[in-house]
């Protein structure tokens, strides 16, 4: 188990010091201290203020999934004898930066990954901050470019939000 | 990583292999027949691949509630006008092309696979095994571009005009390219005559393309590659023969066209069905007059008989097309339904661009009604699935309920053309955008027009908004519909759609709304009624934002034009009708008036006598100012209303019987001057106006009657 979470840190750390060139910050960012997971990790810090704002997927820590919240990444890879595990990770990270950086500042929830057989389904809450003939000139391009990196069908799937503040579930 | 696809496969081919074992085994079965309890199963049906796929598609009809299935599900995002509708298609398909573009310059991160170390990336893979052709970057050819005989090829294969162009360049012209490839090279050039066609893949900007209809005129590049190639080319095969004639002739250069077929009969080159339907599509070009032309098409019918071509369906549509634009007349319709009867003894039957081409030749405008239509449905409505042979098949149903519309007026048949539309997949013929639009329109009119009001108000709730959004003209239709049918709750409704759908700046449709809204008003109910009064307002409110807007933008010209008086008398009309005095109605009616007053809109109000009831109305219920100010109003503008309007007010504000408020009238005004009430004296003034056409001088209480005298003395 440890080794190979190394080894996808290992694997993902290149591809992405390849893609992003010139920017070895991203290395402190990844870390693979396994005792730590367990009580810190997928959790939010309470703030002195309690005005830090949580959406309802932040709300609820890691062993809430399957019981109040649900999966971020839909695939699978993880079944036994499944196809293309360290790559569908890779892919994921790959798809979610993407994201966050295309549509920037406007993405309110967790990027929402659903693959079904050759397609990936991105599923994410957008604010509605820029007019929807940009917003669709922003699907297409997501859709198509992804499309041509991942060399399979992409469709986003989104919904809208006025603000921010509507995905917010609570303050810590 | 691959390794356990390939045992997979293998797996897969073994079960395969069992499948059709069994299959085969299945298949003997019913035969042996024999099976020792009776049952036999039935012989097995070989199904394509998407064969379940279809049948599921099929048991899922077109949402009428839904917005199109290329828009994204959502509030913010679901297109709710015209304009809307391009802007958002457009604009996705926009950003796939930049990403297109992308991808295209940087051809060279689009081979690698991203999870591979970076040592093995120096050798190019691809992310999908097997590697997919449509998500590969597009080669881009330049001047310093190495070429060989394959980019040729491949740009030929692809319809690139302008790369293959270039290539065929940069290999060195006619000496460094071989003579399949020249011919491949003229065929192509022939076909698009040297213009880059609308990508296929580019779905959107096809559908929104407004340039539909194209130019009959020579467009034919003369002089150009195409021509280059042909001389250069020796000997000329027929192939090359024929590519050039069918290219001069699609792009109207008959003469030329002409002249090399008979050079080609002369050398006796055979020449093929495709030249000759090609030809008889530009007779019309060759020869003047209706005889000579049809001398013309008949002798080339028989050089094709001479040469041993059999006909086809295309040759039939050609020449119902060079027909039918020929002008009309008996001679030529008669032609035409011998050349379809000749046809049909061959066997072939005419497609839809030939039965559009009969429609136009019979169903003229201004020409006498022709039920050829009803014929054509009954054939078509006959037939298991509607074939595709050319491009101008998607013009038939479009023209076929123009023909519903304007030239039959028959609910029936448009109905009989619609429901054809929406049979199998046949709505895949009905074009792009624009002959939609149109389709829908003539099917929304002849609705509107001729069908009874149940029926139509089914089409518009169907159609509208999703499929089909209405332009002002059709709006109007539909207004006029509801109106004679009474459905005051429609017709509110109509406002918030006009709204929505962007035509809310066209004055004349607006004033029709709201003359419809007035002449209907009356026997509606109570809660109907109410509406109607909020709509009022609301179109009334909807012209103060839309002045503001101009006023900020401080244009000289406005855009929007000011509602005229008509229609402000109708909004006062239908506002007025409130029972109590504290109303908000009121203050929307003052402003109403003070536009009226301020002659900010155009003309008089041609119901004048709506004013004068608002202004009894005002005075009964104490609203002294908009009774004075109505009749005021009425007074400057000349009306006879206005005089015994000014006195029925008078007596209700002074409460004083008839007779009295006569004999006050009688008296001259700086009399009373200081023991009425100011309103009152206003009202006073305003009949002196009615009556003498001059006001009196000496009133200084009421600064408005002042300059108002001004203005109407100016007009005497």
């Amino acid at each position: 188990m440890n080794t190979s979470v190394a080894k996808l840190a290992q694997i993902s750390f290149r591809s992405i010091n390849f893609t992003v060139q010139g920017t070895p910050v991203l290395a402190s960012e990844l870390h693979t201290s396994a005792p730590l997971c367990r009580v810190v990790s997928g959790k939010y810090r309470i703030t002195k203020k309690r005005d830090k704002p949580l959406t309802y997927e932040m709300a609820n820590p890691p062993h809430y999934i399957a019981h109040r919240k649900s999966w971020n990444s839909w695939n699978t890879s993880s079944l036994k004898d499944g196809l293309r595990r360290s790559e569908t990770a890779v892919e994921d990270e790959f798809i979610r930066r993407f994201m966050t950086g295309t549509w920037h500042g406007l993405v309110c929830s967790e990027v929402i990954i659903k693959r079904q057989f050759n397609h990936i389904r991105v599923a994410a809450i957008m604010r509605r901050a820029v007019s929807p003939t940009k917003m669709y000139f922003l699907l297409g391009y997501t859709e198509e470019l992804l499309a041509n990196w991942l060399q399979c069908p992409v469709t986003l799937e989104l919904q809208t939000v006025d603000s921010f503040k509507d995905v917010v579930f609570k303050y810590i | 990583m691959y390794s356990n696809i390939v045992i997979t496969r293998q797996i897969s081919k073994i079960k395969c292999l069992c499948r059709s074992l069994v299959s085969i085994e299945s298949q003997k079965t019913p035969q042996s027949g024999a099976s020792s309890d009776g049952i036999s199963p039935p012989v097995r049906i070989q199904r394509g691949p998407t064969d379940i796929l279809q049948a599921l598609s099929t048991t899922v009809g077109i949402d009428p509630t839904a917005a199109h299935y290329k828009y994204h599900d959502d509030p913010y995002l679901i297109p709710l006008s015209n304009y809307r509708k391009r802007a958002y298609a457009l604009a996705a398909e926009a950003g796939r092309k930049a990403a297109i573009w992308i991808r295209d310059e940087h051809a060279d991160l689009f081979t690698t696979r991203i999870w591979d170390p970076p040592l093995r990336k120096k050798t190019p893979y691809y992310n999908a095994d097997p590697k997919i052709e449509a998500f590969s970057p597009k080669p881009i050819y330049n001047d310093e571009s190495k070429v060989t005989e394959e980019d040729l090829i491949y740009t030929i294969r692809n319809a690139l005009i302008e790369d293959s162009i270039k290539v065929y360049q940069l290999l060195g012209g006619s000496q460094g390219v071989s003579d399949e490839l020249k011919l491949q090279l003229l065929q192509l050039l022939c076909f698009y005559n040297e213009k880059e066609p609308d990508s296929v893949e580019w779905l959107e900007e096809r559908w929104f393309s407004a340039n539909t209809r194209e130019r009959q005129a020579a467009t034919w590049r003369l002089g150009s590659l195409a021509d280059t190639i042909f001389t250069s080319m020796e000997p000329k095969s027929p192939e090359a023969y024929c590519a050039i004639i069918q290219g001069m002739a699609k792009y109207y250069q008959a003469e030329r066209a002409y002249e090399l077929s008979q050079e080609a009969i002369e050398k006796g080159i055979p020449l093929s069905t495709g030249v000759y339907n090609a030809l008889l599509g530009c007779i019309g070009f060759l020869r003047e007059g209706a005889t000579l032309r049809i001398e013309a098409l008949k002798s080339t019918l028989m050089q094709m008989k001479e040469q041993g071509l059999s006909p086809n369906i295309e040759t039939l549509s050609a020449c119902l097309r060079s027909i039918s634009v020929w002008g009309g007349g008996i001679q030529l319709q008669n032609l035409a339904m011998q050349l379809v009867a000749e046809f049909r003894e061959l066997g072939i039957q005419p497609g839809l661009s030939a039965y559009y081409y009969l429609l136009c030749l019979f169903c003229k405008e201004r020409g006498p009604r022709n039920n050829i239509l009803s014929k054509i449905l009954t054939d078509l409505e006959s037939r298991q699935h509607l074939e595709v042979n050319e491009p101008t098949d998607t013009n038939f149903f479009i023209t076929a309920m123009g023909v519903c519309s304007d030239h039959l007026q028959d609910i029936n048949m448009a109905e009989r053309v619609h429901a054809l539309l929406m049979k199998n997949n046949n709505y895949k013929l009905v074009g792009d955008a624009y002959k939609e639009s149109i389709y829908y329109r003539h099917l929304v009119t002849v609705a509107c027009r001729h069908a009874p009001f149940e029926k139509a108000t089914e089409y518009l709730d169907t159609l509208i908004p999703n499929i089909y959004i209405p332009e002002p003209s059709v709006m109007e239709e539909i207004i006029r519909t509801l109106e004679v049918a009474g459905a005051g709750d429609r017709l509110t409704q109509a406002w918030s759609q006009i709204i929505v759908f962007g035509h809310a700046k066209r004055t004349k449709l607006v004033e029709r709304l709201l003359s419809a809204l007035c002449n209907c008003y009356e026997y509606q109910e109570e809660d109907v009624k109410e509406k109607i009064r909020s709509a009022a307002e609301s179109i009334l409110k909807h012209g103060e934002t839309l002045e503001q807007k101009d006023e900020s933008r401080d244009q000289r010209s406005p855009v929007s034009q000011k509602l005229s008086a008509t229609a402000l008398s109708n909004i006062i009309e239908l506002l007025s009708d409130v029972s109590d005095k504290s109303s908000e109605r009121w203050t929307s009616v003052e402003t109403a008036l003070n536009k009226l007053k301020q002659e900010q809109a155009t003309g008089v109000p041609s119901k004048p006598e709506a004013i004068s009831t608002l202004a009894e109305k005002a005075a009964s219920m104490g609203k002294l100012e908009i009774a004075a100010m109505a009749v005021a109003y009425l007074a400057e503008c000349g009306f006879e209303e206005a005089a015994g309007a000014s006195a029925r007010v008078l007596g209700a504000m002074l409460n004083r019987p008839e007779e009295e408020v006569r004999a006050l009238l009688q008296e001259p005004a700086g009399a009373l001057a200081g023991s009425l009430h100011p309103a009152a004296l206003a009202v006073l003034h305003s009949y002196h106006l009615a009556k003498t056409g001059t006001a009196i001088r000496d009133s200084e209480s009421s600064t408005s009657s002042e300059s108002d005298s001004e203005s109407s003395s100016d007009e005497d």
